[in-house]
């Protein structure tokens, strides 16, 4: 990894344990990190612990030398009598120590920090050969369950030596459930079928160890072979199922996946009549048409506007009313244009012009700082989360301040005019522009070494910027150049979690080496296809959803139960807040009304969270007033159950004179077609032959009339299950 | 034991948190583990909070913390009165909070560096400060709520609710990454207006009993939708399945619809708190916790007094003292004082100096806060501001300090660890030190 060693002094001295006397960054930092003295729970927050403050995970070797030897007057090291350093005192838990007993006085790591002291607290000498990569082995392995195995962890330097630093290293699994990693590198694959990257972590460096634990038994190739493959996203999910010895679940029936399609690609359920016809449709054809059907219609903008707007809506306190509709509205007329991604992102990036006219402008006068926008953006882009590194060196990623501030860099000449923020109104009107002069005021500088950084893309090299260019838009072409390493990989992961459940990197916008996708072949083949087609989300969506893998079943198999990941079954998914309003209104046949929106507004076209609803609310609409603002909670909650059983509105709305119900109870339909409509309605099949028959039973029910019992058994279907989630 | 054994089936969430005790290998698991042990056993005797929240920022002057020998500027133009203990005074509107002074506790001393309502709600709120932006958040702290954290811990009896916010939820106050599970039940009706219900745990109007049961009856027969028994599938209608049976118990929880029906409380009863939206919310709060509801949130909001303070006091405090010295009588009344901790704050204090337009701006270098009950001694003001009022400077103090003794006194222990979905361990409180002389 590049520039490391440069943020991170420790990288610079680490060096094989030698039987000179040991010194601070090579020899005691190792064993600080190694038993989490400086971990973030302990002294290395922000704050320390007990006044005795270390830098998380050994970042500032300057720091925690002054702080061992020379804070607290001295008394942490103690070179006459070394055993009374308070530093081995607490340590050894021979005086109360709140972390307890971490080194025990007759250890190997106990001696060093005393050698350490006896020698005088020697620092290691700039020229002390470097450590410039840790290798975990093994690298990879299949493993059957519940087997155990070591790893070892090897350090090598600049001089080309190596050392062994198993002992010194810590471990981590990213599924423990598959596989679990003990302190001292003992690897125990678990009980059921899957993946793990278990990392190692040495000094700041860290390596990954690929654990597959496949299911026992597997299943003859020619199972495989025959696998249906509609597009090249089959055979890549097929595959990985094959090593794990997996087997994908049945298909989904056609009235399942129609379903499934509308709400996920419009946001709204079929009617009745859409799903008569497409049950009636002979056409081997038709799941492929359907799709196309729904790429074209008004209905995909702006469902997959207000996904974006989770992540880009500011708080309307903030920003004011006018900005938050003018960022909504730019929203929603890319995505009916359906811009191509690229472009969508340049627009974001470098925005500019008035935030009221320029929607994307407005992103830059809700974020007013570098560090604010440099996040934001690496978040949302390039699905990568630089936040940690922003004071810290990022424990499990290659990021650290320097990588953070070169991001920030490129955002130090976004200019203002005009009226800045007064919250709570805050209704003036800014012009987003490039700021004279690079340096002037406006330049981003790193907080420890006060160095004026250069704007740096991400493991990149600093890019020369003139003066008359904005930095953003050198960004905005970097991350959008098709070999870009993020991101298409980001978009497509995103995209694909929507549709599929889960993202192949989950979450979606945490790709790093220690969060692996799940397959890689298929994060890899899905980004090069997003760029060959121009990156084209519509495009995107329709190469998902004709693959045969979109298309299986919910249903688990016996070969399949414990499969997560991997996309051998679909995954049920609880309908988000505004489509699960959008279904009410539907379904019931009234309308929401929406303060200061037109009459007949769907909850998707909502712009922002001041227009209250308890529904939406109850739901898990994220609210940027909140915090964290764009949480969007998925979640089942009593609040939830509650609010489709009792609530006034939706008891108005299943009641009303002029809704749904009445007008079929008041028609001319038959006990039976009423039942069967409320079915293809709320579920979007027809009832079974049992089930009709028991609605049926109800009309007949002596005292019922049949507006009551239209009403009752359309409150039954919401209330289930089968209506609240897209099976 | 491999730390996966028990994993199977449970959410991710929970085999994160398995896996951390080898994600920062013995260091760090050990050190938790230890500190855990170490740790004094919190001496809670509180079984629920009621937390008033005066949204805005309320004045530390015009309340507990008067500054009589101050200049005009600066001191107001209110006077101060005594209290039941000799020596502390009171702003003069507090009248009958100053005679109850023996029976509860006032902190002057609090203070922090959040000057701004978002980040001063989500520190007080949580006890964290508000961190370093994410994404596409302004204030992201990644910190669960006080409500959010006792409801996770302490639960509530069957068919209630273990966390209430009334009539709103505050900024800070949800549950972030403990899950919605714990997020507040918000009750937004007004218990002081006429047909006061609790929203959705009653059946909507022109519904009957009879009616519903048919409905629940022919929900279960349409619902044939195929649940996967197999755990390790993971089923998301489970969880539907639960909170449905969950939302049953509630409607048909006596204790529950007894507790929600402040129209129960004799007349007098309820004129002891005053008649008003706040000091009903306080009463219906006292119900919710004798029905053995942990935490409540009564969120009163208007506190932001950059105009006009004293016009505009002048006719809240006496209502509001009215209302929160009834609480706590009340409860003191029946024997429910011991084991309900009552806290009153605010995001901040307010400045020194009156402004231009006759208010006080947001100052948080110090802020009152009350304490009474839950074994709080009472008749005692703890720390002190310097003699205009600028700055705490005596027993200065934390907002890690309010919310770890809220914690300690519900016998919470405020340094144990929590986990992030993301495995990223993080103390309940960083500085997990209640304030001793509330402790009894």
């Amino acid at each position: 990894m590049p520039r490391l060693g440069l943020l991170l002094p420790a990288a610079l001295f680490a060096a094989p344990a030698s039987a000179a006397a040991p010194t601070f960054e090579r020899d005691v930092q190792p064993v600080l990190t190694r038993f989490g003295c400086n971990a973030g729970a302990c002294h290395g927050k922000a704050r320390g612990q007990n006044g005795f403050q270390l830098s998380l995970l050994a970042f500032d070797n300057d720091a925690d030398y002054q702080a061992i030897t020379a804070e607290a007057r001295g008394r942490r090291v103690f070179p006459a009598s070394p055993d009374h350093s308070l530093l081995l005192l607490k340590a050894s838990g021979r005086v109360p120590h709140g972390g307890g007993k971490k080194l025990p006085a007759d250890g190997p790591d106990y001696r060093t920090v005393r050698d350490w002291i006896a020698a005088g607290s020697p620092r290691t000498p700039a020229d002390a050969p470097k450590l410039l990569r840790i290798t975990v082995s093994p690298a990879a392995r299949v493993s059957a369950f519940r087997e155990s195995y070591r790893l070892a962890v090897t350090a090598h330097y600049s001089d080309g030596s190596t050392a062994d630093v198993t002992r010194l290293a810590a471990f981590s699994s990213s599924e423990s459930v598959y596989a679990a990693v003990s302190p001292e590198g003992v690897v125990t694959a678990g009980p059921i079928p899957g993946e793990a990257a278990v990392m190692a972590r040495f000094a700041e460096k860290f390596a990954v160890s690929a654990v597959l634990v496949p299911l026992t038994g597997a299943p003859p190739a020619e199972v495989y072979d025959k696998l249906p493959r509609a597009n090249f996203v089959d055979g890549l999910v097929w595959a990985k199922l094959r090593k794990l010895n997996l087997l994908p679940s049945e298909p989904a029936g056609d009235a399942t996946f129609h379903r499934r399609a509308f709400l996920d690609v419009i946001g709204r359920l079929p009617t009745p009549d859409e799903t008569r016809a497409f049950l009636a449709d002979a056409d081997p054809k038709k799941r492929e048409k359907l799709v196309d059907r729904l790429l074209d219609r008004p209905e995909y903008a702006d469902f997959w506007a207000s996904k974006w707007a989770d992540l880009l809506r500011p708080n309307p306190y903030r920003v004011g009313m006018k900005a938050t509709y003018a960022l909504d509205q730019w929203l929603r007329e890319s995505f009916r244009r359906n811009t191509r991604w690229d472009a969508f992102a340049r627009e974001v990036i470098a925005a500019r012009g008035s935030t009221f006219t320029a929607g994307a402008a407005v992103v830059f006068r809700d974020r007013r700082e570098p560090d604010e926008l440099a996040p934001l953006v690496s978040q949302l882009f390039l699905g990568v989360r630089l936040d940690c590194a922003k004071c810290h060196h990022h424990p499990f990623e290659v990021w650290g301040q320097d990588d953070f501030y070169g991001f920030a860099a490129f955002f130090g000449r976004v200019g203002r005019k005009g009226t800045g923020l007064s919250p709570p109104i805050s209704g003036g009107e800014e012009f987003i522009h490039l700021a004279a002069g690079a340096g002037r005021g406006g330049a981003v500088k790193h907080p420890v070494t006060g160095r004026e950084m250069a704007p740096t893309p991400l493991l990149g090299r600093p890019i020369e910027v003139r003066p008359e260019t904005d930095p953003r838009a050198a960004l905005a072409a970097w991350a959008t150049a098709p070999d870009n390493p993020f991101f298409s990989r980001a978009t497509v992961n995103r995209v694909w979690a929507d549709l599929m459940g889960r993202g192949i990197v989950d979450p979606v916008d945490d790709l790093r080496a220690t969060n692996p996708p799940s397959n890689p072949e298929l994060l890899d083949a899905l980004a090069a296809d997003f760029v060959k087609n121009g990156y084209d989300l519509k495009k995107l969506i329709r190469t998902i959803t004709t693959s045969r893998v979109y298309a299986l079943s919910t249903t688990p198999n016996d070969r399949n139960a414990g499969d997560g990941r991997n996309y051998s079954r679909h995954y049920r998914q609880r309908l988000r807040a505004e489509v699960l309003l959008d279904m009410v209104s539907d379904v019931t046949g009234v309308a929401e009304k929406f303060e200061g929106m037109p009459p007949g507004s769907r909850a998707v076209e909502v712009w922002t969270a001041r227009a209250q609803s308890v529904f939406l609310d109850s739901f898990g609409r994220p609210d940027p007033n909140q915090d964290p603002p764009c949480e969007r909670a998925a979640d089942t909650t009593v609040v939830q159950a509650l609010h489709l059983m009792n609530s006034p509105n939706l008891h108005r709305k299943v009641t009303d004179d002029a809704g749904r119900a009445a007008g079929l109870a008041n028609g001319s339909k038959s006990a039976a077609e009423v039942a069967e409509e409320l079915y293809l309605l709320a579920y979007c099949r027809p009832p079974t032959a049992e089930e009709r028959a028991a609605a049926v039973k109800r009309f007949e029910k002596p005292g019922a009339t049949r507006r009551q019992a239209a009403e009752d058994l359309m409150w039954a279907l919401i209330n289930t299950p089968e209506f609240v989630f897209n099976d | 034991m491999p730390a996966w054994k028990n994993c199977a089936g449970v959410s991710r969430r929970d085999c994160l948190q398995l896996g951390l005790g080898t994600l920062l290998g013995g260091g760090l698991a050990t050190a938790l583990r230890a500190r855990a042990a170490d740790a004094p056993h919190p001496s809670g005797q509180a079984k629920s909070c009621i937390l008033i929240w005066q949204d805005g920022g309320p004045t530390h002057y015009e309340m507990f913390d008067p500054k009589p020998g101050a200049p005009a500027e600066i001191r107001g133009e209110f006077t101060s009165i005594p209290t039941a203990v000799p020596g502390v005074r009171f702003s003069e509107h507090m009248t009958r909070l100053a005679k109850q002074l023996d029976r509860f506790a006032v902190v002057r001393s609090i203070r922090h560096d959040q000057g701004n309502h978002g980040a001063g709600n989500h520190y007080m709120m949580t006890g964290a400060p508000p961190r370093i932006p994410v994404g596409c958040g302004a204030f992201v702290s990644f910190h669960p709520s006080l409500g959010s954290v006792v409801a996770a811990e302490k639960g509530a009896p069957a068919g209630l609710p273990p966390y209430f916010s009334m009539p709103s939820m505050s900024r800070s106050g949800g549950p972030n990454f403990l899950g919605a599970k714990y997020a507040p039940f918000v009750v937004p009706n007004d218990p002081n207006g006429a047909g006061f219900k609790v929203r959705d745990v009653v059946l909507p109007e022109g519904l009957t009993a009879d009616r519903f049961d048919t409905r629940t009856d022919l929900r279960t027969e349409v619902d044939t939708f195929r649940r996967f028994a197999d755990k390790a599938a993971a089923d998301p209608a489970a969880g539907l399945d639960e909170h449905y049976h969950q939302a049953l118990d509630l409607m048909n929880s006596k204790e529950a619809q007894a507790a929600f029906d402040v129209g129960r409380e004799p007349e007098r009863g309820r004129d002891r708190y005053g008649r008003n939206a706040f000091g009903q919310r306080l009463l219906l709060a006292r119900r919710l916790v004798e029905a053995g509801v942990p935490f409540v949130t009564v969120y009163d909001g208007g506190w932001d007094h950059h105009t006009d303070i004293f016009p505009s006091l002048r006719t809240r405090l006496p209502a509001w003292d009215h209302s929160v010295s009834a609480l706590v009588d009340d409860l003191r009344q029946r024997g429910l004082l011991d084991t309900t901790l009552v806290v009153a704050l605010g995001e901040f204090g307010r400045t020194p100096q009156v402004n231009a337009r006759g208010g006080r701006d947001h100052w948080s270098n110090a802020m009152s806060v009350l304490f009474a009950g839950g074994g709080t001694p009472g008749g005692q003001v703890v720390g002190a501001t310097d003699p205009k009022g600028f700055a705490a400077v005596d027993r200065v103090l934390a907002p890690e300090n309010f919310a770890s003794t809220v914690y300690a006194k519900l016998g919470i222990d405020p340094g144990k660890i929590l986990y992030t979905p993301q495995g990223r361990p993080t103390h309940l409180v960083s500085d997990p030190t209640p304030i001793k002389e509330l402790m009894g």
